[in-house]
């Protein structure tokens, strides 16, 4: 499979970006960093966009390496990108937009361009112009059209970043099918964690134009690079999605699970609303700078964080080895 | 309606600015797609553009003489490898022509071209599409409506060329005598002002026409583009 090496250095006025990581050729990796962090720079980097110091590999392809002054064109890396903004042609259809891309791939490895306008279900939209999509159509047609060029993977820059609550939700479930059905390995960007939970296999964390963290989205997040990323109220854990009842069955990989919203318990609970009773071993117990307490704990569904106050810590005797019962409100998987 | 004569005239005037347009177009365009953009040297080749318009018609039609006339070193090189006389022929009045709406139509497309969002470019890019295929299939058709409008402007422009064509091609009634040269040569005659004003009734109707024409054709243009 076509794993991505980059280790690049690129400078765009006062803002510097200075990237090594590895992506693994299957699976979904999500590039995960506050605005301004360098995201977007990456990927047009990746892309072949802009022209960046360093090296950029895919599979046994080198895309570009400035020792030996090699800058692959993007028209020839055979890399897709879905941009935030879409960037339909506004001078043609949605059919003729889509017949862009599929002209342009390569002959051997064109796909079944009715099989993915219905998968995408844009068919209803063929005729229609670009200029009177909705948000939603506009991010399907994109989606649509950079399948059909056959690239060898895909990069996402925000492609829910339009989209509210439930269209979101709704999209990235297209995304886990999508690629689940097309084998297709992407790199997304984004900078929701609730988002990056629910679509990552691996993770890239920028922060400032550096490489925070990264490797398999569960340990990567544990990193402590990673925490300091995060919003107070966001910190917390990925729990495996699969051993969650999270009320629907949502194909996710991890949700993530904020230390406010688990609740502790010693002894295990009984009659309780709760769906998730998670048993596990705490593992270490920090206090934090505002006198809470973030208590680390072993369950079945990976290590996760839940943030009691310095009185509850002492009341239950929470401390390293003792076993506890985390609950979790399926509500709170539904950020 | 017309006479004879003033049927020559205006088919003088069509043919020659037409040929103008045809050979002045393309490279006008490629001038406003590079300005269009960075790169070293950039304030020389705008200069250079905007020369016809800075110059003296004459001056500019003079300088073609030097470049262009038999003994120039591109007259006589034409001459001697294709046969082409360029000064006081039809084809002389259509490169006086060519060379004096150059200008209008490199600004028309250049306004055209930087008003196109480059991200679409990038966006075709990574479908695969090369830098030939990213003009032609997306750069050239969204700001067609703007060259459009430019070339009609410079289509109507071109029809009233005096200096630089008079200076390099002559007052030749059927070959280089363009309605603006024929007003000049009536007015020269004794009572020759009824003609004359004919004439310019003609003339001003067509640039006219152009003019509204333009604009009608780059806002239906721009409607269809955008759906």
């Amino acid at each position: 499979m076509n794993a991505l090496d980059v280790d690049i250095r690129l400078v765009r006025g006062a803002f510097r970006l200075k990237a090594k990581f590895h992506v693994p050729g299957d699976g979904i990796t999500v590039v995960f960093g506050p605005s301004g962090s360098g995201k977007s720079s990456l990927l047009s980097a990746i892309a072949g966009l802009v022209e960046c110091k360093g090296y950029v590999r895919l599979g046994r392809t080198m895309l570009s390496d400035s020792a030996v002054d090699l800058h692959m064109p993007p028209d020839e890396r055979g890399i897709g990108v879905v941009f935030q903004d879409a960037r339909l042609f506004p001078h043609l259809t949605v059919r003729q937009n889509r017949a862009f891309a599929f002209k342009r791939a390569p002959a051997d490895r064109r796909r079944d361009i009715e099989d993915v306008a219905r998968f995408f279900d844009i068919t209803p939209l063929l005729d229609r112009s670009v200029g009177n999509l909705s948000g939603g159509e506009k991010s399907r047609v994109a989606l649509a059209r950079a399948l059909v060029a056959a690239p060898d993977f895909l990069l996402l820059d925000e492609p829910f970043a339009a989209l509210d609550g439930m269209r979101r939700r709704a999209f990235i479930q297209v995304l886990l099918d999508m690629h689940k059905r097309f084998a297709l390995p992407m790199l997304v960007v984004t900078h929701s964690i609730d988002d990056a939970a629910a679509l990552a296999s691996h993770l890239v964390a920028l922060r400032d134009g550096e490489v925070a963290a990264t490797g398999p989205f569960d340990q990567a997040t544990r990193e402590p690079g990673f925490a300091a990323l995060l919003d107070s109220r966001d910190c917390g854990a990925a729990a495996s999605g699969i051993l969650l009842h999270s009320g629907a069955d949502s194909g996710q990989r991890y949700l993530w699970l904020r230390a406010d919203h688990i609740v502790l318990a010693t002894k295990r609970p009984v009659a309780i609303s709760a769906r998730n009773i998670l048993e596990g071993e705490v593992m270490s117990v920090q206090t934090e700078q505002d006198g809470s307490c973030l208590v680390e704990l072993a369950t079945s569904v990976g290590v996760i964080l839940s943030r009691v106050t310095g009185e509850a810590v002492a009341e239950l005797e929470l401390a390293e080895g003792k076993r506890a019962w985390a609950l979790v409100k399926v509500h709170a998987l539904q950020a | 309606m017309l006479s004879a004569a003033e049927a020559q005239i205006l088919s003088t005037s069509f043919s020659v600015a037409s040929l103008a347009l045809l050979w002045s177009l393309p490279v006008a365009i490629a001038c406003a797609f590079l300005l269009a953009r960075q790169f070293p040297g950039k304030f020389l080749l705008d200069g250079l553009v905007h020369l016809p318009i800075i110059l003296p018609p004459v001056l500019t039609g003079f300088l073609l003489l030097l470049l262009f006339g038999r003994n120039g070193p591109i007259g006589h090189w034409l001459e001697q490898v294709a046969g082409i006389h360029l000064a006081f022929t039809r084809k002389g009045a259509a490169l006086a022509t060519a060379v004096m709406i150059f200008p209008m139509l490199v600004r028309a497309s250049r306004i055209a071209f930087e008003a196109l969002d480059p991200r679409l470019l990038d966006a075709a890019a990574v479908l695969r599409a090369g830098p030939w295929d990213r003009f032609f299939s997306i750069a050239l058709p969204l700001a067609g409506p703007g060259i459009l409008a430019g070339a009609v402007t410079a289509f109507a422009a071109g029809m009233g060329e005096f200096g630089a064509v008079i200076t390099f091609a002559a007052n030749i009634p059927g070959q280089t005598q363009t309605l603006p040269l024929a007003i000049y040569a009536v007015l020269q005659q004794p009572g020759g002002e009824s003609e004359a004003l004919r004439l310019a009734g003609l003339s001003f109707t067509l640039a006219m026409s152009g003019l509204i024409g333009a604009e009608f054709l780059q806002r239906w243009m721009t409607r269809r583009l955008k759906g």
